[in-house]
């Protein structure tokens, strides 16, 4: 009568405890036993789901391999890779000088466009305006030839390789952006802007290229008079595209090279299209 | 002769009305929203399926399990050591005693402690320097440190509610101070420890920040604890920013998170009432 309840949750607990101990986690093997074992992925919030989706087909194809994808930012990725947290990283952007101590590998590639809302007259802003306007120095629509209101700027968050790709491109000095609504995801950007007539911002081509086709009231602003499209990013004219990239502390062996291997091959490339990703040219 | 209500009073019956109205309103939104775009992806297949195309499609079955597992790791963790941890503040350290003082302080901190924070130590302290990596083991341990603040001190509030007279009518019967908790205080103070319950839960199951960096983004089907999982929070966060085209499938999974939340409550309430009844005591 007493332990009703309480005693099947010690038991629980008991049994928990009991089956973690006996069970050690598994570290990933890299030995000779090829194809066995686990991967763990860390980085990039943009690759992440890409990387999880070729995973599962590796899975599937490997039946003694689990692939563990995590998400967290590019920078972690770098992180993770470099302390051996992680056997592989992802990155959404070039490697910077002082990463070069790692190896890097190109899964896919991703264009940034610029955004408006659709019920924004302006057709297309010049480089220098957007350096302007995201510098503050022009802070409404007229301008820029657009009707009189005041600009929204939004940006991405610190530390997002999308941010660090935009500023790169503009040659802007991130301290210098001043920005009115500061975002984290691409997803979020879309749905500021489009919920936003007076909002400007960038973001991913794929996934901008979708919403514009898919009900979300933006608009891809061309850049240097290059549409932006996914078409562009593909032949390369586009300027402001960036890598995707897997990278690994030392060259990789067994199921690290099997998995990379895998990852940049022919049979992926429907999975890079259908996650709005433009495939590495081989 | 008609009585008539004096104006200043109908204004303020109407303000307290409409405040009331406007909260209950919120919340009645936010639930139609989530109902009204969520309900014609699920059904059973949502529920039994694995997601495919990044979540686009398919369902949240090893999502669902995944969330149930690191809850239950959490709440076997923290009901043992929050109850425990409240019994010995409320019912055997003086009220002013050092111990007792410094034990209430760290907890009010913690409370408020940011869920993020409580990721990134998760992180450090159970993925890397523990070694379990991402698992549901280290999310559930860290939704345990979180949760234990609230659940021992909405625990020792109901210990505060039971009447002296109890512990002194038991002592003067001669009963254990074991016993008299047992049988007579820690039913008394049930619907404290149903409160905690409630409030960590609801804020277990709901945790985003902490779980990302702990339990992890995978969303294969777990089979041990060691494995990483994805929880539906999670699931719905990575749908609904990182993911073109996920709206639809995050809003199915909002619409079961929030469904699974109304159940588990009724359920704690009902759990809470019974143990109270099964005890010697009927109020």
């Amino acid at each position: 009568m007493k332990s009703r309840i309480f005693t099947p949750l010690f038991i629980g607990f008991a049994a928990s405890l009991v089956q973690s101990c006996s069970k050690p986690p598994e570290a990933a093997t890299k030995s000779a036993d090829q194809l066995q074992g686990k991967l763990v992925l860390t980085g990039s919030s943009t690759v992440a789901p890409l990387a999880a989706e070729i995973a599962k087909l590796y899975e599937a194809e490997h039946s003694g391999v689990r692939i563990d994808v995590q998400s967290g930012g590019s920078s972690r990725g770098i992180a993770d890779a470099r302390q051996g947290v992680a056997d592989v990283g992802m990155v959404s952007r070039s490697l910077k000088d002082n990463e070069k101590d790692l190896q890097t590998f190109t899964i896919a590639k991703d264009g940034i466009s610029i955004i408006v809302n659709n019920a924004n007259p302006i057709k297309r802003l010049t480089d220098k305006q957007i350096v302007d306007i995201y510098t503050d120095k022009i802070n409404n629509w007229k301008q820029v030839g657009g009707i009189d209101a005041p600009i929204t700027v939004v940006n991405k968050a610190e530390g997002r390789s999308t941010l660090e790709l935009f500023a790169e491109h503009f040659k802007i000095d991130t301290k210098n952006i001043k920005a009115d609504v500061v975002i984290g995801d691409n997803e979020q950007g879309i749905k500021t802007v489009g919920g936003n007539p007076n909002a400007v911002g960038y973001v991913s081509i794929g996934s901008g290229e979708y919403a514009a086709t898919h009900q979300t009231p933006i608009k891809l602003l061309p850049v240097e008079g290059i549409a932006a499209s996914i078409t562009n990013v593909t032949n390369g004219t586009f300027p402001i595209s960036r890598p995707l990239n897997l990278v690994t502390k030392t060259t990789p062996t067994g199921l690290q090279k099997d998995f990379i291997d895998f990852a940049r091959s022919q049979q992926v490339q429907d999975i890079v299209k259908e996650q709005y990703f433009v495939p590495a040219a081989q | 002769m008609k009585y008539k209500t004096p104006y200043p009073e109908l204004l303020s019956t109407a303000i307290i009305w409409a405040i009331a109205a406007s909260v209950t309103g919120a919340l009645l939104w936010l639930l139609s929203d989530v109902f009204w775009h969520g309900m014609s992806q699920v059904n059973w297949e949502f529920l039994t399926q694995s997601p495919s195309n990044a979540g686009r499609e398919g369902g949240i079955a090893p999502i669902i399990v995944s969330t149930a597992l690191i809850v239950g790791v959490c709440l076997v963790v923290s009901i043992p050591l929050g109850v425990g941890t409240a019994v010995l503040i409320a019912e055997f350290a003086a009220n002013k005693s050092i111990l007792g003082r410094l034990v209430r302080l760290s907890l009010d901190v913690l409370a408020g402690v940011p869920s993020i924070v409580f990721g990134l130590f998760g992180n450090a302290f159970f993925c890397k320097t523990l070694g379990m990596g991402f698992s549901i083991l280290s999310g559930g341990l860290t939704l345990a440190c979180m949760v234990l603040p609230i659940l021992i001190r909405s625990t020792q509030e109901g210990f505060r509610a039971v009447p002296d007279d109890y512990r002194r009518s038991a002592a003067a019967l001669g009963v254990s101070r074991i016993a008299t908790l047992w049988e007579l205080l820690l039913p008394a103070a049930m619907p404290g420890v149903a409160v905690g319950l409630l409030l960590g839960l609801g804020r277990a199951i709901a945790e985003t920040a902490a779980l990302i960096f702990t339990s992890g983004y995978v969303d294969r089907m777990p089979e041990s604890l060691w494995d990483s999982g994805r929880s539906l929070s999670v699931h719905i966060y990575d749908l609904a920013m990182n993911v073109s085209g996920g709206e639809a499938n995050a809003y199915a999974s909002a619409l079961v998170l929030v469904s699974f939340l109304v159940l588990i409550n009724s359920a704690i309430s009902w759990l809470a009432q019974r143990f109270r009844q099964s005890k010697i005591l009927v109020v």
